[in-house]
């Protein structure tokens, strides 16, 4: 029983982490490049919501598209202004590049707002929960599943279903012959940057009505998105999908785990251990993940 | 053994830089500076030990590791809880700090050179989390309170602990690192890496075996921090898994020496000479200022960026630039 | 005993044949070039034998042991050498460098890897381009610092990788003194890929055939050049039927 309802709790993680992943797989598998700072658009995403509900007094819900568009600009903005300089270079100056950016933007906002946690107190779902049976699930964290799901479908359909889409999909599967037959791969860089910026900020503002906002939140989640696009995949959307349930639900048994076999030592504090853990074994031992690399 | 002490090399503006830079290291305690510049100093000294270090793997062994400060760790743990449990002095408790240090950076090691580039990078950033998360919960090692080292009232040579001349402590260290990195540069391993690094295929036809030589750096660079991490522990006089495990501090080593320029003996050093008394003073000027908080890293981001974006040989490419703009 | 034994090797890749079984022996001290037409397997069984690849059936003897998967460093420790068609343009270590980082293979000392590294590179000709980077020379020096760097692994067996392509009538000709050179003042046995006919022909003591994954002739090159079925794999049956 308890096993089914971590279970359920986990998948309900598990969208939002796919969510994240996705993110991040897309980027790199249009340029191969890893973006250190994808928890700092999650980050900004957080606060977009958190500050947007809070001064215009609105629903945290209504004002989701206020995180989208804001994580679509920070994309943008990232990839026009550095990373597009960045691509020119070696591998090591890409990593110190995007690296540069993650704490840039985390101790601008560490800089502006202070380092204060904030979370969002009112709302229409906060605090409300929905029994289905024996379960009892936080509607917050339901809407969110729910909508991290449209949201991973409304991505996989514009890149599987329109024609833009499936120019960046080609240019991730060969940028050359992308490039040969008319597609501008200079605009689907930024639009992959987009793409990751949009996902990760949604994702923010779904996160904040639940969990605590502050400037260093997105070392967390973007170590998640790792291991989520590892396990997946890099590259591959399907991978993110699946990893992402699987990461979440890993996160979320953990801790039985550790109390079911009777340890101590093993308890909630190590569940993200388990995430890095995770992350070090699959690269290791399976580097393709579960789906080979890119889709 | 010559070589360590051999710098002929290198151009007659560098071994003049050198000399010019060691006579100042020697002399500055008598300029009568605050004691807020000789820690500033003292930190200097440490990082551009921990930056030569890093190097060992991320410059020579060009693969950019993130999870350094796990050996700082090892290092500053090993030493405080010899000293707290069974009094041992420093001079057998260090060297047991850089050996348990290398032994564990043999044994990770082993699957994490299966792994290049950024899935590198990543793995390092976990291992490093995993053994803080560790520390953070581990009763025994103190957990996230630490352990703090008693103060011996005369303070001695076996223990390490005289406040006013630890300052010549970190210099010793800071020119046998120094030594033992312009040896490493020039030895058979510092050869194997730079053709591995070049071109790893023509590496593996000329009988180099990629995995263990790459190890070897990374022990290098785990014992050069071990020994770093150890002074922290004497000087500090405390050690939790904040100061000394933390992914900042691996980050900073990092970055300190990608921003100096990791092609050379000397990047670390200046990367160092940058951004420690930036951080410092930064720090320190703007003070307690709570509106302020986060302003310091702002700026080495946006440094690092630039540097990244225009010279990825870092400060020391921008001078070699410029040096050779004018010949 | 043969020097080197190829036996049975096989080697697909996904459904790709690209060795179905070759087998054959050299003798030490043997020079002995391997042809074919494009895509016969030539590299693919090249490489199973330095160990860039691993076979996936058969087995490559060397010396008497058994090498078959072994790892390019551990065929170079046990003394084959190799070098490459394309060199990368190592920007960073120069010529003498390079050379000794091979002879670091045996050495651990820099003065003397420096000794035998400038010892092999005035046997060969290069002693006055030590200090230069590799992409600062034209091909056929480029070349020759490959060999040189090879050579100083001290091998038994150096296999080379088209080591004439792109170069002219004089240049291989010097490649062919060179490897002459090698083979009787160093007892050097050489195993040689080319596809330029008029080198390869005048510096084998042998010639093996290779074509769409198996062997199909093996023998002195004057005979080679007569053959039937090498004929036909190189210019089609019309050709063959017509000599």
């Amino acid at each position: 029983m308890i096993i089914a309802d971590t279970l359920l709790q986990g998948i309900l993680m598990g969208l939002l982490f796919a969510l994240v992943a996705l993110g991040l797989t897309v980027i790199f598998g249009v340029m191969d490049i890893v973006n250190f700072a994808h928890g700092e658009f999650l980050m900004i995403g957080m606060y977009t919501v958190y500050w947007t509900s809070l001064l215009l007094g609105v629903d945290p819900l209504l004002v989701l598209p206020a995180s989208a568009i804001v994580g679509v600009l920070l994309g943008l903005a990232s990839y026009y202004w550095l990373i597009k300089y960045l691509l020119r270079g070696p591998a090591i100056a890409q990593l110190l590049g995007t690296f540069g950016l993650m704490l840039f933007l985390r101790y601008l906002v560490m800089f502006l707002f202070g380092i204060d946690y904030r979370i969002i107190q009112k709302g229409l779902l906060v605090g409300k929960s929905l029994a289905i049976g024996p379960f009892i699930f936080d509607w917050t964290k339901l809407a969110a599943a729910m909508l991290s799901l449209i949201a991973f479908a409304f991505v996989y359909y514009f890149l599987h279903k329109t024609k833009i889409g499936k120019g960046l999909r080609a240019t991730a599967v060969n940028r050359e012959a992308a490039s040969y037959m008319g597609i501008r791969t200079d605009r689907m860089n930024a639009l992959a940057w987009a793409i990751g910026g949009g996902t990760a900020g949604v994702a923010g503002g779904l996160l904040v009505n639940f969990y605590y906002a502050f400037p260093t939140v997105g070392l967390l989640f973007v170590m998640i998105a790792f291991a989520c696009v590892a396990l997946g995949g890099f590259g591959s959307i399907k991978g993110a999908f699946f990893a992402g349930l699987l990461v979440g639900v890993i996160e979320m048994l953990f801790p039985i785990f550790g109390s079911l076999i009777g340890s101590s030592f093993l308890g909630p504090h190590f569940k993200f251990t388990v995430v890095y853990l995770t992350y070090f074994i699959i690269v290791v031992f399976r580097p393709q993940g579960l789906f080979g690399w890119k889709h | 053994m010559k070589d360590a002490f051999d710098f002929s090399d290198f151009s007659r503006a560098e071994r003049i830089g050198l000399l010019i830079f060691s006579l100042f290291l020697i002399i500055f305690p008598w300029i009568g500076a605050s004691s807020f510049l000789k820690a500033v100093m003292i930190q200097f000294l440490l990082f551009s030990l921990f930056g030569m270090g890093w190097n060992s793997i991320g410059g020579y062994g060009g693969q950019v590791e993130l999870g350094q400060a796990q050996y700082v760790g090892i290092g500053a743990y090993t030493v405080a809880l010899m000293m707290v449990w069974w009094k041992v002095p420093f001079w057998l408790s260090m060297p047991l700090g850089v050996l348990i240090a290398v032994g564990y950076s043999c044994i990770i090691g082993y699957p994490l050179f299966r792994l290049r580039g950024h899935y590198f990078a990543i793995a390092t950033i976990c291992t490093s989390l995993v053994l803080k998360d560790i520390f953070e919960n581990w009763k025994l090692v103190g957990a996230a309170k630490g352990v703090e080292l008693p103060i011996h009232e005369h303070p001695d040579f076996l223990y390490m602990q005289f406040k006013s001349d630890t300052y010549y402590f970190i210099v010793a260290l800071f020119y046998v690192a120094l030594f033992y990195m312009n040896r490493f540069r020039r030895s058979k391993l510092g050869y194997q890496l730079r053709m591995i690094k070049d071109d790893e295929e023509a590496a593996e036809s000329l009988g180099i075996d990629l995995r263990w030589c790459k190890i070897k750096a990374y022990a290098t660079a785990a014992a050069f921090v071990a020994v770093g991490g150890g002074f922290m522990a004497v000087y500090n006089l405390y050690v939790d898994p904040a100061s000394v495990m933390d992914l900042d501090l691996s980050i900073k080593i990092a970055l300190m020496a990608m921003l100096g320029g990791t092609a050379s003996l000397w990047g670390p050093v200046i990367g160092a000479g940058f951004l420690v008394p930036l951080d410092r003073f930064l720090g320190s000027w703007l003070g307690g200022h709570k509106g302020f908080i986060g302003l310091d890293f702002m700026i080495y981001s946006l440094l690092i960026m630039a540097v990244s974006a225009y010279q990825p040989r870092g400060i020391w490419g921008i001078v070699q630039q410029f040096f050779r703009g004018r010949t | 005993m043969p020097f080197l034994e190829v036996a049975h090797l096989r080697k697909d890749f996904g459904g790709l044949v690209a060795n179905a079984g070759v087998s054959f022996a050299i003798e030490e001290g043997e020079i002995i070039g391997l042809i074919g037409p494009n895509g016969a397997g030539k590299t693919t069984l090249f490489n199973c034998i330095v160990g860039y690849h691993s076979p996936d059936a058969g087995r490559v003897i060397f010396k008497g042991k058994e090498i078959t998967g072994f790892k390019p460093f551990r065929t170079n420790r046990e003394g084959i050498g190799r070098t490459f068609q394309i060199m990368k343009a190592t920007t960073g270590m120069t010529v003498l460098e390079n050379v000794m980082v091979g002879a670091f293979s045996g050495v651990d000392d820099r003065h003397t890897a420096k000794a035998q590294a400038s010892e092999i590179l005035d046997f060969l000709g290069l002693g006055n381009v030590s200090d230069y980077h590799i992409n600062e020379l034209p091909i056929a020096m480029q070349r020759k610092v490959g060999l040189a760097r090879a050579l100083a692994t001290r091998p038994q067996l150096i296999m080379l990788d088209e080591v004439a392509s792109g170069l002219n009538h004089t240049e291989t000709d010097e490649v062919i003194r060179l490897l002459r050179k090698l083979n009787t003042e160093k007892q050097i046995t050489i195993f040689l890929i080319e596809h330029i006919m008029e080198m390869v022909m005048s510096v084998s003591q042998r010639v093996i055939v290779l074509d769409g994954g198996r062997k199909i002739a093996e023998g002195l090159p004057a005979d080679i050049v007569k053959n039937e079925e090498v004929i036909k794999a190189y210019l089609g049956e019309k050709y063959a039927r017509s000599h």
